[in-house]
This record gives structure tokens, sequence and C-alpha cells, in this order.
């Protein structure tokens, strides 16, 4: 081994100084051991270095950069030899910022999954491998002492959100969550939700029809519509509440909102419409009287309302 | 302790029902199944096969109509759970088109179980010491499971449809 080069760290704030040194073996063969050791930065020879003899005869160079300036530099410790430039070493230094705290954090319950997602804001880049994980615990009342622990979600790379499997969850019962940001240069904690699982489930979509006349229905009147609806079927066993929104096809007019219309109607004449009008409509559904989270609307029925 | 008239927390009362109702899709998701691959689709086939096989079923008493007695009935309700666990315990092993409906039931009657002893612990009804499952059933073969399954989850759907009943009159006049 001809030369070695020492960090004292290799990842630095971006923006500080680092100071390396070389020292380079008399053993090395071919090796004028007297050489003068030269430093490269990327490729620029770099001045300011300082060169003394060890007790043991090795010759040491130190060199201080007083400003890393890019996330990644290659740092090289090299000698003349003949009429070229000679590497003898190579170190690589990262330069970056600790973890930014993450926030937003936010979950659902997924009854398709039937997982707890967890999506979360990481903040700005730290030019750093930064890894995330999302901590939690089982509890009771509001989240002070830890009953049980649940094993970390460690989301996949470059993504913020996790997935909280169904067997380590207590659907019904109060669990803290957080997210822990780490990389060479520090660690970061999110702030603690406490959250029921059940309590931000978030359903499908229900799915609209139009209410065929039939012996049992008459048609409807001018200007209004006759529909009904089917919850998202894995949700069948939660009650729920569901809106209604329509607008004209045709023009600009905005939404108009028609709830709450409770789970277990699942048809509705919607009047006080235009006549020989196209209607656009959409109908989304919450777990309700028990807290949840508004599914998305569900996909558009359009619906022409009678001639008057 | 609470009086024979007392109510529920209506928070508890409507996450009980929902999760009963949750139990309830789990099982008959399970037997769907069950008659699906195997054509177990009767339980009333089964009678003399269950009886065979000693599978327990909980009493109610302190549930029915006649009898109803809040304390009484959630502290059966809770030991029947804990049963239903060691009951659907036993039946691990079931083919493996049938494992994720039955884990799916297991750990909704777990989360059930739990939430319902916390609720007892709060309103000062739970017993000192938690209900073990007792001795379950040996399922000594392959079909001895299914059919065990078919019952299982037969029975339990009784065993919901009657507490159900009882704890929607528990609510808040």
């Amino acid at each position: 081994e001809c030369g070695r080069i020492s960090l004292p760290t290799p990842t630095v704030h971006l923006g500080d100084p680092i100071t390396a040194s070389c020292v380079i073996s008399p053993n090395c063969s071919h090796l004028d051991p007297e050489s003068q050791i030269l430093w490269k930065l990327g490729t620029e020879l770099q001045p300011g270095k300082r060169q003394r003899r060890l007790a043991d005869g090795r010759q040491e160079s130190t060199i201080t950069v007083p400003r890393l300036s890019s996330p990644r530099v290659l740092l090289s410790c090299c000698v003349r030899w003949g009429t070229s430039l000679q590497i003898l070493d190579q170190a690589e230094v990262q330069a970056g910022y600790p973890p930014a705290t993450p926030h937003d954090l936010s979950c659902l319950m997924n009854l398709t999954t039937n997982s707890l997602i967890c999506q979360w804001e990481p903040g700005p880049d730290t030019h750093l491998s930064t890894h995330f994980t999302l901590k939690s615990f089982k509890s009771r009342g509001n989240c002070q002492t830890q009953e049980d622990s649940i094993l970390n979600c460690l989301p996949n790379d470059g993504q913020n959100h996790c997935s909280i499997p169904r067997r380590d969850l207590l659907l019904y019962q109060n669990m803290s969550i957080w997210v822990e940001a780490k990389n060479a240069l520090g660690t970061s904690k999110s702030p603690q939700l406490c959250l029921v699982p059940m309590d931000v489930v978030k359903l499908e979509p229900p799915t609209l029809w139009a209410l065929a006349p039939s012996p049992e229905v008459a048609p409807p009147q001018p200007g209004c519509l006759l529909l009904r609806w089917e919850p998202w079927k894995p949700s069948l066993y939660i009650e729920q509440k569901c809106e209604l929104r329509h607008q004209p096809q045709l023009g600009e007019d905005s939404w108009v909102l028609v709830g709450p219309l409770l789970s277990q109607t699942l048809q509705y004449e919607l009047c006080g419409l235009l006549p020989s009008t196209a209607y656009v409509l959409q109908m989304r559904c919450t777990r309700w009287p028990l807290p949840g989270q508004w599914s998305d609307w569900s996909p558009s029925l359009t619906l022409t309302t009678a001639q008057r | 302790p609470l009086g024979p008239t007392s109510s529920l927390p209506q928070s508890f009362l409507l996450k009980c029902l929902e999760q009963m109702r949750k139990v309830q899709a789990d099982s008959t998701v399970l037997q769907e199944r069950l008659c699906a691959t195997h054509k177990l689709c009767h339980p009333e086939e089964l009678v003399l096969l269950g009886h065979a096989l000693g599978i327990p079923q909980p009493s109610l008493s302190g549930c029915s109509s006649h009898a109803l007695q809040l304390t009484g009935c959630l502290r059966q309700l809770h030991n029947g759970l804990v049963l239903y666990q060691g009951l659907l315990q036993a039946l691990t092993g079931l083919p493996p088109e049938l494992t994720p409906a039955l884990e799916t039931l297991q750990l909704d009657i777990g989360d059930f179980a739990i939430n319902l002893w916390r609720e007892m612990e709060e309103l000062g009804v739970a017993p000192a010491v938690p209900p073990t499952q007792g001795a379950m059933p040996a399922f000594t073969s392959a079909f001895q499971r299914r059919a065990g399954g078919v019952l299982v989850a037969s029975n339990l759907q009784s065993f919901l449809e009657l507490a159900y009943r009882a704890l929607r009159s528990f609510a808040k006049p």
C-alpha cells in the first residue's frame, strides 16, 4: 500500500471545512520516499497543504478544504512520478444537512388492503442518504403510555408513505404513530399522532345507478331524477352517511350538494332540476355517526330529466 | 357494578355493533369459501359430527330478552369471544385458500375481545381474572377441520345475532 488517506468523518455539513491527511509509505516500490504529496479536489489541484516526516520515516501531508460546497467530493492523494501525476489513494466526502423534521403526517385505514397507510412530508433535500421509519405503539387512553410496540414500518426507498399491516393493528384502540428520519448527520422525529385506526377509515366510493321505472316505482316527475346506490361491499358492516352532488352536463354551473343521505336509504328522487336536461351526478360516503374519512367521489352518472 | 337498567356509552355501543357486523361478515366469508371449495354449505348436515367433536357453544343467558342484565351479558359475550378465539385457533391447518378468511376472522374477534374487555374494565364490570379458553375439541383430520370450520362459523353467527339484539337494547333511550 503506497498511500492512505485518513478522514475524521466521511460526512460533513454542507459549507463546513474538512481536514484530511495522507501518509505515503517508504516501501512503496518505485516511489521516491521524499516525494511531495499533492492533493486533488475532484480534478483540481489544491494549494494550502502541510507536509512533514513522521518519526517512522513516512511522509504525511495534511490539507484543510475550507468550505465544501457540493454534496459529493472526491479527494485524491497524489505524487508526481516522472512527468505524470500518480493517484495513491482517493476518499469520497459527502456533504449535506441533518434531516429536517418530517411533517404533515396523516394516516388512512384502507379496507381494501386491510392496512393503515400513513404518509408524510420529508422536508427539504438533505443531499445525504436519509432513511425514514414509521414508528408506532399500541396504547390506551390518549397515547401517553405505551402498551405493545409495533414493528417499525420501513418505506421503500424514496417513498414517503408506509403501510402497517392488519395483524399489527387493534382497529378500535388508540395507537401512537410518528416518523423518524435519520442520516449520517443526525436524527429527527415528527410530532406524534394518536389515533384509532377505524376512526380514519376511508371507504371506497359507492356505486350510483339510475332507478328504472317499474310497477313499484312511478316514472320521475319533470325536473326530477330517480337514482339508487349501493355502498362499497366491504363496508356494508359500517353505518355510513353519503352526499350527492350534481351539475348540468353542459354549461359552467358549479356542483350542487345534496345530503346527508343515510346509507340505509339506497334510493332517492332528486327534484328541483331543469326539465329535459342532462345532469352529471356523483356520490361519496363516510362512516357515520362514528368518525371516518370521506370516500372519493364516485364515477359520474349522467341522467336526463323528463320533459315537462 | 351496573344496575339492570344501566346503558352503554353511545360511542362504545356503536363500535361494538360495528365490530359484531364486521365479525359476522368475516364469518360469512369463511362459510362461503368452505361452501365453494369443499361443498360444505349446510351446517345442519354436520350436526352429528358436531356432537362427536364436542364443539362447545357459549351461553348468552344474560343477554336474552327476558333476563337481560348488562354486566352478565357483557361477561358472557366476552367469554364467548374468548372461546371462539380458541375454537378458531384449533382450526389452524385449514387449506391455504381458506387461510386469509380464517386469519381475518381471528384478528377481528381478537380485536373485539380486547375492546370489550377494556370497556368492561372502565365500566368496572370486568371479572378479577380474565376468562381462559378451556379445553378445545381436537380436529384430527382435514375433513374435521373443514367441517369444524362450518360449524364454528355458523354457531358464531347465531351467537353474535343474539348478542347484537341484546346490545341494541342497552342503547341510551
